[in-house]
């Protein structure tokens, strides 16, 4: 099966991003059933590795201005969180 | 009624084909970056609008880029002529603007074209309308960049159309930047967040183009009223699906829903008015929506924010500046103009003026940076009578010769600014802290007549007879201007 795609924005220094571990984030998916849906943000646990080949998906970094990053990590999405509440 | 007036986006479309300022886009585009990089480069190269038939995965759907990023399209949308002069077009305004509001009109929902549908529930869904991508790093789709969020007033029930930025978040969530000073945030965080209420907003996307004008002039009058004075007729509105606010009846598309008290959500980077990402991604207003109504075959509006010149810079400087003469006129300042340049990101508004009282720049800084308009400009050039504020040769000549580097600069320090100021220090934009400044170009007063030095012009050194003479036979010279 190929591969997600999804990214994410790390605002803060990349080498202080938790590796490993069970972790809250937003991520936008990049390559979603319906192309319609591309760029859908969710609020995930998830895992990440800066080694893109440890887990199953491609994760995409960014800076807080867009700013993309030369080289992919991988993510393993544990489950989508909802915390926004219904309006 | 001595003008024409568009009733909705799809005449003032026909007006622009009709005055040679439309591309009509046959061909297929994509809404992710093919349509953003598109409308950048229209505005980079001040071309017509382009008209999108066919966007990609968005059958159905079409949409209108760069809609009012030159005074061509804003002479058009006025009904005046496509090559009306810049002072021509404010003079209008300021006419059209001043005296009795214009009370809008409630249509009934059958007869409301932006009610053809309705989606409400799960059919509510940001991600079947054809937002785009509009520059490539981006913090999501922005369905919201030439548009105005409608909401109200918690306990005066007065009426906002504002334009704020709204990024897809997910299916039924959109977040923005809310700035705290802004119309809207006093009554968001001043009142509805003290009391845990959400807030009911309808974004109206694809309006009127002079409703659009309207929702970016800082005008005390109400903008559905103010629209109505541009247009010389009442604005009809239709009550909204799920809360009491009111719309633009023949608008594309509305979207309803509840602005969320004290939850933030992560919203951009986003290429701003300044043309730069100034301002980070970072927790931000939430949207939540209910319910989504659009014309048959309903048509975006797309503006695409970057270097000059785009709608955002083109309008907010042409209504700032205006607002400002009201208000100097207002208090009897003897101006003779006032002209903010889009070029400055409306950032450096210049202000000619009769200097007939020593310090009179001093009094017409403060006059504006103590007004509310002062938080979205930071400089002010002030001239004399001889200099023309809508020639910016002549004003950088002024600013270069007449403005003492001591003496005619004044710092106005500790004032209210944006977050989106790319000069300001981090630390200064997270609290929305900013610095002015005045450039006075023009002479003391206390200067004896004989030491005032003379501008060499053709205008100004020639008798009159030699300067009819030389304009009579310019072309039998063998010029071809």
């Amino acid at each position: 099966m190929a591969k997600k795609e999804y990214d994410t924005f790390v605002l803060t220094d990349l080498a202080l991003v938790a590796e490993d571990k069970e972790t809250e984030m937003i991520v936008r998916d990049l390559m979603p059933a319906d192309r319609r849906y591309k760029y859908r943000s969710a609020y995930v646990f998830g895992m990440v590795s800066k080694d893109e080949s440890k887990y199953p998906d491609r994760l995409w970094v960014r800076l807080g201005r867009g700013q993309l990053q030369e080289k992919p990590w991988s993510i393993k999405v544990i489950k989508e969180v909802n915390k926004i509440p219904e309006g | 009624m001595p003008y024409p007036v568009f009733k909705d986006n799809r005449e003032f479309i026909n007006a622009l084909k009709a005055n040679n300022d439309l591309v009509t886009i046959e061909q297929e585009v994509d809404w992710d970056l093919e349509m953003g990089a598109i409308v950048r480069r229209v505005c980079e190269r001040k071309s017509a609008s382009p008209y999108f038939k066919k966007i990609r995965d968005y059958p159905g759907f079409e949409a209108l880029g760069a809609p009012l990023a030159t005074y061509k399209r804003l002479a058009i949308a006025m009904g005046m002529k496509p090559d009306a002069f810049v002072p021509e077009i404010s003079n209008e305004y300021v006419k059209r603007t001043t005296g009795d509001p214009i009370k809008s009109i409630l249509l009934d929902k059958k007869k409301a074209p932006c009610k053809e549908n309705i989606w409400t529930g799960k059919d509510a869904d940001l991600f079947k309308l054809p937002g785009p991508m509009v520059h490539d790093g981006d913090g999501g789709r922005y369905l919201a960049t030439w548009h105005f969020v409608v909401s109200k007033d918690l306990e005066t029930q007065a009426v906002n159309w504002g334009m704020y930025r709204q990024m897809v978040f997910d299916e039924k969530t959109m977040v923005g930047p809310v700035l705290p000073f802004s119309d809207m945030g006093k009554m968001f965080y001043g009142k509805y967040v003290p009391k845990n209420k959400p807030m009911p907003f309808a974004t109206v996307i694809g309006c009127d183009p002079l409703a659009g004008v309207a929702a970016c002039a800082p005008s005390p009058i109400p903008e559905d009223e103010f629209t109505g004075m541009l247009m010389g007729a009442p604005v009809e509105l239709v009550k909204c699906e799920t809360c009491d606010l009111e719309v633009p009846a023949h608008a594309e598309i509305i979207i309803e829903g509840e602005v969320i008290p004290n939850l933030l959500i992560e919203e951009a980077p986003f290429g701003e008015y300044t043309g730069y990402r100034t301002s980070p991604r970072e927790p931000r207003t939430v949207y939540r929506i209910k319910a989504i109504t659009f014309r048959n075959n309903p048509i975006l509006t797309v503006s695409n924010m970057g270097v000059p010149t785009d709608e955002g810079q083109l309008l907010r400087s042409f209504s700032l500046g205006l607002e400002m003469r009201k208000l100097l006129e207002s208090q009897g300042i003897p101006i003779t103009g006032v002209f903010m340049l889009p070029e400055s990101t409306h950032h450096m508004v210049v202000v000619g003026v009769k200097p007939i009282y020593s310090n009179i720049a001093s009094q017409i800084a403060n006059l504006v940076f103590g007004s509310k308009l002062s938080p979205w400009f930071h400089m002010v050039i002030v001239v004399d009578e001889e200099t023309d504020i809508y020639n910016k040769d002549d004003v950088i000549h002024a600013l270069a010769t007449k403005c003492h580097p001591i003496r005619g600069i004044r710092k106005y320090e500790q004032s209210v600014g944006t977050p989106l100021y790319p000069f300001a220090d981090p630390e200064d934009r997270k609290w929305s802290r900013g610095a002015q400044i005045l450039f006075d170009c023009t002479f003391p007063l206390h200067w004896p007549k004989s030491d005032l030095p003379i501008k060499v012009s053709f205008n100004n050194v020639y008798p009159k007879e030699i300067q009819e003479k030389v304009l009579q036979n310019w072309k039998n010279y063998g010029f071809k201007d």
